[in-house]
């Protein structure tokens, strides 16, 4: 599971230590280099980013809308939260453009817990991202369930020093968002429906896509990278790992423990559950359910004793064109 | 050759980098295997524990729920261990910067240690380290450090075992955590102390797996598996 990704263009971002330091409150200050700065140390290289992601391998990342929720879901277990003002489910019934939070209730979720923080920005909005390295959040979510600002370019996550996940349908998504430099992958499935058919489909594309790619010579390497739009040496080096040269999760849809150990199962390395715990009958029961059924997701029998009396799954829709706020997975591709 | 057996305590977090690289050493006259643990059974055919990076209070609640607390414990009573990051923090005796309400511990080692002491994931850096006790010491290690602990104090109980410092990091590198009471020269300064060897147990706040760099893991193997299992038979 090496992230042997060539490391990105970040020297200039990684010259500056950030005037921030947003933990809990009783926590220490932001370090200091002394002496002139970062003499034989670096911040926010492209190893610290895929490297946190690594840590949370094996986890469920929770959507939360205040400090209460982000207790309740750590207190279950969940190895980050992402804060946000509607979870999708209520993005979708009640329309209107879906933006980046708040950050002083971003702030609040952040102060209230001690697992990572992520934040949603809205594609190639640049400056929702800016805004939310400088509060302090841990990840960047490049996300399709907001409002894309922008029809043809993403973020050039290069230039930050915070880390960016962004969704992927298929592996030529999901490589064309690493060269932007992400260095953390989800499926987008389709968000706030309760359905996993789509992050089914999204994980079954990319593993198909990766055992295809795993088994050519270099010249058909060439033309698959040509295919798929994606850079020739993230397509080689893919194909030599037999996995995304970053870690990869399940996202859009996911609703109960089996979902998420279908997921992994699938080969995801973690899971995000978004609408599918606090739209749930009984989120706390739910969330811990799902962290365990993750962690033993090859393990019939526990999967099986967490799945038992864990309240009402959120109602969840059927996937069409037709239905409230449309698809998400087709935006920014 | 005889064989060793390394758990790698699977709950949560970065558990596959470290079995792959353990599972690629070579130690002269042993076999090394590394198998994934999620439960007392799988725990109980260990010679010895790596607990990985990950979120502790998420690998602690995991470990209560699969029954690991107590089983855990008593390993850290007999067998080797090696607490990277998340790790370090559930095998220390105290720990600061807790979820509220405090998180549950394992012990085993005689320090304190403050969780995600540098700040945000803005402050997660990477930093070459000197490392004396490795294999090849005159080529640097280099340390990733991901929102990582920081260790506070070194303090041993009577009877308890010494604690060898294995790796500091430079004087230019530090939280700001205590007041201007300890220079940042000073060699016995905690905040600097990035591996610690105290017992059977050994300590990184930094992520080895993260590298291709399998010295630290030589290390554990060599000098607190290796001896260990050598003085068993």
């Amino acid at each position: 599971m090496s992230t042997t990704v060539e490391p990105a263009a970040t020297a200039a971002a990684a010259a500056a230590p950030a005037a921030n330091g947003t933990v809990t409150p009783n926590a220490p200050a932001a370090p200091k280099r002394t002496q002139g700065g970062s003499d034989n140390s670096s911040l926010g290289t492209f190893g610290v980013k895929s490297g946190l992601a690594q840590m949370l391998k094996g986890g469920v990342i929770m959507d939360v809308i205040n400090a209460e929720q982000a207790r309740i879901a750590e207190e279950a277990g969940a190895c980050a939260v992402m804060a946000l003002e509607r979870v999708p489910a209520d993005i979708r019934r009640e329309g209107g453009v879906a933006r980046m939070s708040d950050p002083s209730m971003i702030k609040e979720i952040v102060d209230a817990v001690t697992i990572p923080v992520m934040a949603k920005v809205r594609i190639g909005h640049f400056v929702e991202a800016q805004i939310l390295q400088q509060i302090g959040i841990d990840y960047i979510d490049e996300s399709e369930v907001l409002t894309p600002a922008d029809e043809e370019y993403h973020i050039n996550k290069h230039s930050f020093k915070v880390p960016f996940v962004c969704g992927a349908r298929n592996l030529g998504e999901a490589l064309r968002r690493i060269s932007e430099g992400a260095a953390f992958i989800r499926t987008k499935g389709e968000a706030g429906t309760g359905n996993v058919v789509e992050a089914v489909r999204h994980e079954r594309a990319m593993n198909s896509a990766i055992r295809r790619a795993s088994v050519m010579n270099e010249e058909e390497l060439y033309a698959y990278a040509k295919e798929i739009q994606a850079p020739f040496h993230l397509v080689k080096e893919t194909a030599r790992l037999k996995r995304l040269p970053v870690v990869n999760f399940a996202a859009g849809g996911i609703a109960t423990p089996a979902d998420a150990a279908l997921m992994m199962q699938l080969g995801c390395d973690g899971v995000f559950v978004g609408s599918g715990i606090f739209h749930s009958g009984d989120p706390a029961k739910r969330a811990r359910a799902i962290v365990q059924a993750v962690t033993h997701h090859n393990n019939p029998k526990l999967l099986a004793e967490v799945s038992e009396n864990i309240g009402a799954a959120m109602v969840g829709i059927t996937i069409s064109d037709n239905m409230a706020g449309g698809k998400f997975a087709g935006r920014g591709t | 050759m005889a064989k060793i057996t390394i758990g790698i305590l699977a709950l949560q977090g970065a558990f596959a980098e470290h079995q792959s690289t353990l599972q690629r050493l070579s130690i002269p006259g042993w076999k090394v295997s590394a198998v994934q643990v999620r439960n007392p059974e799988e725990l109980a055919s260990c010679d010895a524990l790596v607990i990985p990076g990950g979120e502790s209070t998420t690998i602690a609640l995991l470990a209560r729920l699969s029954g690991l607390l107590e089983p855990l414990r008593e390993f850290l009573k007999r067998k080797p261990v090696w607490g990277t990051c998340a790790g370090a923090i559930l095998v220390s005796q105290k720990v600061e910067n807790t979820k509220k309400g405090g998180q549950e511990l394992l012990g085993g080692m005689s320090i304190s240690i403050a969780r995600n002491g540098w700040g945000s994931q803005a402050e997660s850096f990477e930093a070459q380290l000197e490392v004396p006790g490795l294999k090849n010491p005159e080529r640097s290690f280099s340390g990733v450090f991901i929102r990582a602990p920081v260790l506070l104090s070194l303090t041993r109980s009577p009877g308890d075992p010494p604690i060898s410092i294995i790796a500091r990091l430079p004087p230019s590198i530090l939280p700001q955590l205590i007041p201007d009471s300890v220079k940042s020269d000073d060699e016995e300064d905690p905040r600097r102390v990035v591996a610690i060897r105290q017992g059977l147990h050994f300590l990184t706040t930094f992520h080895p797996e993260l590298t291709s760099d399998d010295r630290f893991h030589e290390y554990f193997v060599r000098e607190c598996v290796v001896p260990q299992l050598a003085a068993r038979a």
